[in-house]
């Protein structure tokens, strides 16, 4: 193969793959289900420690879109939108201390994005392989999930869910004094159980 | 000096426990004041945490203390005191001991209903004495506090029936308690 034909067809998957991506985004191509956030029935909570004991909070507006297929995993796509205000610890001074400015700095920084375009196949159930926003620093994230779909009246659903872990200082979740982790820890743990609509 | 407890004086054992407990007080009361002083934030959460690992030590040391008091003999009182002043005295340290549980379990429990689990020092966690509550986090936070008011006012009874002791009565009720004395002549004249 010529340069200029390698570099066709590089053009032609490229060209091929912006149209499913625009077409999963407006239509779900056949096989791709359009899933949004039944965010009443779903949870995203997070662990971590204070002061050597764990805790655990939880956001209650995130909404997703999730376009997927088990079998079409190059045509699915993640788009989670995690509206930090809404965390809650139970404690209204920690969640005021959360969304002051050494933390989440909410009002500068009111939403962090996970937007994931790549899936592998896990013998666990899947992975999403994408990139997680929170105060404007961005960094590649792996996901693992379980996804199952099911009819509830006639409406088809989907359940994913799963566990995983970051470091809040890659996202600069800590200024100032924040920045010690003797007393809050960088590892947070983040667990997500959805119930998605298909639409 | 002996280990164990005679019915003349507090042994070595008794009077570490006695002492480091007056110690970690002293620190309980001043991280406590620190923690109230300073708004929320890393600084308050350090002192906090450090309060509640020392309320801990402190717990765990009243229980080692009272073992260690039903396991020996205690010192007694001096023949010469007046019915009033015995039971005094009995009332002040049975209060003390009654403190030295109440303080911690108290703020370990207002701890559990703020939400917050108490760890020591990053130790080990220690399970929540009392579901998660507003109320009941508010009437414990009034009880700590109540406590530790009552806790000063038998401590200065607890001092002055001491400094008495010493310098009016002239007795070794404060010397057996004290490390580097000799408290087995009788009292001077």
């Amino acid at each position: 193969m010529t340069a200029i034909a390698r570099a066709a067809s590089g053009a032609t998957v490229l060209v091929v793959a912006v149209c499913l991506g625009v077409a999963s985004a407006v239509a779900a191509p056949s096989g791709v289900v359009h899933y949004v956030l039944d965010q009443s029935k779903s949870t995203l909570e997070y662990t971590f420690t204070q002061a050597g004991a764990q805790n655990k909070g939880r956001f209650t507006r995130f909404p997703v879109t999730f376009d997927f297929s088990p079998d079409d995993l190059g045509a699915s796509r993640l788009d989670v939108t995690v509206d930090i205000g809404s965390l809650d610890t139970g404690d209204q001074e920690r969640n005021d201390t959360l969304r002051s400015d050494d933390l989440f700095a909410v009002a500068k920084y009111p939403q962090a994005h996970f937007i994931a375009t790549q899936f592998v196949k896990t013998p666990a159930g899947f992975e999403a392989v994408g990139k997680l926003t929170i105060r404007n620093l961005t960094h590649d994230m792996r996901v693992p999930f379980t996804f199952r779909t099911a009819t509830e009246n006639g409406a088809a659903v989907g359940y994913m869910s799963g566990k995983t872990t970051l470091r809040r200082l890659d996202y600069g979740v800590g200024q100032g004094d924040w920045k010690a982790t003797d007393q809050v820890g960088n590892d947070v743990g983040v667990s997500f159980a959805l119930r998605l609509t298909a639409h | 000096m002996a280990l164990l407890n005679t019915t003349r004086r507090w042994g070595a054992v008794a009077q570490l426990l006695h002492w480091l407990i007056v110690a970690l007080i002293i620190v309980q009361v001043t991280l406590a004041a620190l923690a109230d002083e300073v708004p929320p934030g890393l600084r308050k959460l350090t002192l906090l945490a450090r309060h509640k690992s020392v309320g801990i030590t402190i717990l765990m040391l009243a229980i080692l203390r009272l073992l260690w008091r039903w396991n020996n003999p205690t010192p007694d009182l001096p023949p010469t005191l007046k019915p009033y002043e015995r039971r005094l005295a009995q009332f002040t340290h049975a209060m003390l001991y009654i403190l030295l549980f109440a303080m911690p379990l108290s703020g370990w429990m207002m701890s559990s209903a703020r939400g917050f689990p108490v760890s020591w020092f990053g130790f080990f966690q220690l399970p929540d004495l009392v579901p998660k509550s507003k109320p009941l986090y508010e009437a414990l936070l009034t009880t700590h506090a109540t406590l530790a008011c009552v806790l000063g006012a038998v401590v200065v009874l607890h001092v002055a029936g001491a400094l008495k002791h010493h310098y009016v009565l002239r007795d070794d009720v404060l010397r057996r308690m004290l490390p580097f004395t000799h408290s087995t002549r009788e009292p001077e004249a």
